[in-house]
């Protein structure tokens, strides 16, 4: 572990402000993709939480009733309906890639080239399959539970709607996210980075967590709630 | 420029990961097991924070980034609880305007799925 | 971190393109984006201008058999496309895209964006949102009239000119813009914050850059707002969800619409709308402190001051958004908190104003053309901002509600004032972006003509508003319930408008004239400190800067310091040592 501080004995406070004040950086040791992915990632913050607190405001706001949602999540497996069984299993997938992605991140400080490229590829494969599942998710409720984005027989409209727009946007980031991982992870054998100390590694590490983030609240909020 | 980069143990990584899948489990649990009222809104809300907390501060490294950056980043945030909050009142003024002024008729138990209706159907006759 | 950091830049060459196509039109050098930026904004806002001139002569002349082809539907299109062009594709754009372009790397003493590619992409991205905006124009039914705000349910209901394909354009350009100020904005932040030169603290950046750099925060997390809404709009529109739209009866046909929220959209949009407003006042603000300390030379009255009020002003603008809707319907109780922080970002912004005032104080002033403009801006931002305080308050906004004092208010504190930092910006760094001066005489006239006639326009609404004429109306001439005088001054502000609207092309021939014909420009034509105007050379060349980017020693207010020989210091001159 490094130590990042400049010195030990300074407080917090002081470094912090030691930081803003000085020249040239002000995120010491912070290359230029990582500060910039970060402020996107704050952005992007900013446009899931809008869309959440729409989704808070249809849930407040309908009269009609609102859908429970591990009875229209549940899957019917050997004649048993087990509740939220398909979100489970993404949820496990989702947390597994971000497990592998942490050690690809590692394995790149360490120069491990195709260490790298096979945790990367094994991330972006998770990935894919998490937008698989999503498919398959959507299918059975478009086809078996009738949901459509304009209604559904359970009671308000809003549930569909919602419910397709957010997961939908959240998939897209998925989507995104498997397509620069597997560039990155070409890339990165083909010693376009060789020069660099693999900072890209984390770089779209943080993406891929931040997915990672977005799904925990979605399956707290959308699953759970 | 001068990047030392983020490295940390293997360990670390494992145990989040771990922990992720526990805590998962748990929210998970809190459905299976049906909890209602507070305490399942109480739960769910700590094991997602909990989740999204160890997600920023080890995967993400936030943990061992300078605070000069930690602040930066989390604080632009808070906003985003004001609007989270001002809308929650909203909203409830919304419901109430439509339940008290216009006389809408409020659904208290939600229906469920039409082919689990007819599953239970099937079961009484 | 034992070794001597050393500015990123100076260590990595900077791509050099061979082709003309890969330096002047697909260029990655910041000043050239500039540029395109500014044309494009520019371009586009001329379009704005037309249109307004449009609505002034059917305001004036209802009637009028050479205006039978304006019906009310391109009334109300021209409105709404008005109002975005020049909030959006104009102010924003150039303000950001074309100062923040320029500016940025410059005075910031690097050598260009830290992303350059991305930096190129973000103009392509805008272009391709202006010309999505523009096929509003030839898509059947034509571009949406629902005025500026797109409030729903109106907005998509039939009825409402363009409320299919004219909508979708316009929320598709919108959502694309929003792409390219983002990576713009990233690059524009990263910028400030990880490349600055040797010796550049943050407090010793011009507030030019402050004004940018606190704006295109902004940007990054309000726009975020306005694409949901966009988004959820869209699904309302074409996919049936009811997001924004109750159940409602639309010429006598009930909607397949239930349970929708509109406010909803009226609060994520004006969560994104207030922002708005500040990201296009404070870059004006930062060019116009320059400007005054430069022209008046004297250091900026609290320079310290000046940066927190920004500060302040950015996260203060984030919680004071429903100030817009005192009469929409929501909250009872909002009133009262809206209120209350629209009345405390008052102080701040107030701050600016006496620091301004402060700083012209017993100054050396050297009445030039941008600084006629930045006196100009004071005096227009003052009033714009007073009238602010009425409407800031909930029982005197309710009566003023869509009325032309609205109208009068917004246009001189955020069309005006920006405008006029524009210009005065352009007047400013013109030399230093082509190398020669701008004709002064020219730059004069347009300068009173814009000035004087804004305020012909715009005062005259103040009473226009108290008197009760309503905005937005298509024919007030048959309305006989307000006096002959609001009928005969709603025609002298049309030929005033015209007037001023003819009189910019005083200022297009002169930007054309002058880059042919106008005077060579020395290095430093104002006596100005920040690091633009140290570069080797005038106009910059890709890459701004030698071998060594610049050291900066000072902060770039050092005007007439007293027992030193010549009346400004760089910003670049090192700082004599305490003998």
């Amino acid at each position: 572990m490094t130590d990042t501080s400049l010195s030990t004995q300074e407080s917090i406070l002081t470094s912090t402000a030691r930081d803003w004040s000085s020249d040239m950086t002000t995120f010491k040791g912070v290359p230029w993709g990582k500060a910039m992915m970060w402020i996107f990632l704050l952005s992007d913050t900013f446009i899931f939480t809008c869309f959440l607190v729409g989704y808070m405001v249809m849930r407040m706001t309908v009269t009609e009733a609102w859908p429970v949602a591990s009875e229209v999540f549940a899957l019917t497996v050997w004649g048993v309906s087990v509740p939220l069984l398909l979100i489970a299993i993404m949820t496990f997938i989702l947390i597994t890639s971000s497990g592998t992605m942490a050690m690809a991140v590692n394995m790149g400080y360490q120069r491990r080239k195709w260490a790298v490229f096979w945790l990367m590829l094994a991330t972006a494969l998770l990935g894919a399959s998490f937008v698989g599942m999503q498919c398959f998710e959507w299918y059975k409720l478009i086809a078996e539970e009738s949901i459509r984005p304009w209604g559904n027989p359970m009671g308000a409209p809003q549930f569909g709607s919602i419910f397709f727009m957010v997961t939908g946007f959240h998939g897209l980031h998925v989507s995104a996210g498997v397509v620069y991982l597997t560039i990155v992870a070409i890339r990165i054998v083909r010693g376009k980075y060789d020069h660099t100390n693999f900072e890209i590694v984390e770089i779209v590490g943080l993406y891929w967590h931040f997915v990672d983030l977005v799904w925990v609240f979605i399956f707290a909020f959308f699953y759970l709630w | 420029m001068a990047t030392e980069g983020q490295q940390h143990p293997i360990k670390i990584y494992f145990l989040i990961w771990l922990l992720l899948f526990v805590f998962s489990f748990f929210s998970y649990l809190v459905d299976y097991l049906d909890l209602q009222g507070n305490l399942r809104w109480f739960l769910i809300v700590v094991f997602m924070l909990l989740k999204a907390g160890f997600i920023v501060a080890i995967f993400m490294h936030m943990k061992w980034e300078r605070f000069a950056l930690i602040f930066g980043i989390l604080t632009p945030p808070l906003a985003l609880v004001v609007l989270m909050f001002l809308m929650a009142i909203e909203s409830d003024y919304a419901w109430s305007t439509r339940v008290v002024y216009m006389g809408e008729e409020v659904a208290k138990k939600p229906q469920p799925p039409a082919h689990h209706k007819k599953a239970e159907e099937g079961k009484d006759h | 971190m034992a070794t001597v950091e050393v500015p990123y830049q100076e260590t990595v060459p900077l791509h050099h393109p061979k082709t003309w196509i890969g330096k002047y039109i697909f260029s990655q050098d910041h000043k050239i984006i500039a540029v395109q930026y500014g044309i494009t904004a520019m371009a586009v806002g001329l379009v704005a201008l037309i249109l307004s001139e449009f609505m002034r002569i059917q305001i004036a002349f209802p009637g009028w058999e050479l205006m039978n082809f304006f019906t009310a539907d391109h009334y109300y299109q021209a409105i709404t496309m008005h109002g975005m062009i020049m909030v959006i594709y104009l102010l924003t754009a150039f303000l950001l895209g074309a100062f923040g372009n320029f500016c940025v790397p410059l005075m910031c003493g690097a050598r260009d964006m830290v992303f350059p590619f991305v930096n190129m992409l973000s103009y392509w991205v805008y272009l391709l949102s202006v010309i999505i905006l523009m096929v509003s124009y030839f898509v059947p039914g034509g571009p949406t009239g629902a005025g500026w705000t797109l409030y729903p349910p109106q907005t998509i209901t039939a009825g409402t000119p363009g409320f299919d394909w004219g909508i979708a354009t316009m929320l598709i350009s919108l959502a694309v813009f929003i792409v390219a100020f983002t990576m713009g904005g990233l690059n524009y932040i990263t910028t400030i914050l990880q490349a600055r030169t040797r010796g550049l603290t943050l407090m010793r950046m011009p507030l030019t850059v402050w004004g940018i750099f606190i704006a295109t925060f902004l940007g990054l997390i309000a726009f975020p707002a306005l694409f949901v809404s966009a988004v959820m709009m869209l699904l309302d529109n074409f996919l049936g969800t009811s997001f924004f739209m109750p159940a409602i009866v639309s010429l006598g046909q009930p909607l397949d619409y239930s349970g929708g929220q509109p406010l909803l959209f009226q609060h994520l949009f004006w969560f994104f709308g207030h922002p708005e407003v500040y990201i296009v006042a404070l870059p004006a603000f930062g060019v116009i402190s320059d400007l005054i300390s430069v022209h008046a030379r004297k250091n900026i009255f609290g320079y310290r001051m000046m940066v927190w009020a920004i500060v302040a002003i950015g996260a203060l603008s984030l919680i004071v958004w429903a100030h817009h809707m005192y009469v929409a319907g929501m909250h009872p109780s909002f009133g009262f908190f809206f209120a209350t922080t629209t009345l405390i970002i008052a102080v701040p912004t107030a701050l600016k104003v006496y620091n301004w005032i402060l700083t012209l104080w017993r100054a050396n002033i050297r009445i030039t053309v941008p600084m006629l403009f930045a006196l100009a801006f004071v005096l227009t931002f003052i009033v714009g901002g007073i009238t602010g305080l009425f409407l800031g308050n909930v029982i005197i906004d309710i009566p003023l509600s869509d009325t032309y004092f609205v109208v009068a208010h917004f246009h001189m504190v955020m069309g005006v004032s920006p405008i006029l930092a524009i210009f005065g910006g352009i007047y400013h760094w013109y030399p230093k972006l082509t190398g020669r001066m701008l004709n002064d005489t020219i730059g004069r006239t347009h300068f009173y003509f814009t000035f004087i006639g804004t305020y012909a326009i715009y005062f005259p609404m103040h009473y226009l508003g108290f008197i009760g004429v309503p905005r937005r109306y298509y024919e007030t001439a048959i309305a006989d319930f307000y006096p002959v005088a609001a009928h005969n001054l709603n025609k002298f502000i049309t030929i005033a408008a015209l007037i001023v609207g003819v009189s910019q092309i005083l200022f297009i021939y002169n930007l054309v004239h002058s880059y042919f014909n106008g005077k060579k420009a020395p290095a430093n034509p104002w006596g100005a400190n920040s690091l633009e105007w140290c570069t080797p050379e005038t106009p910059p060349r890709h890459g701004n800067w030698e071998d060594r980017l610049p050291t900066v020693h000072r902060w770039a207010y050092d005007f007439g310091v007293p027992g030193e020989e010549k009346d400004h210091i760089p910003q670049t001159v090192p700082r004599r040592k305490a003998s």
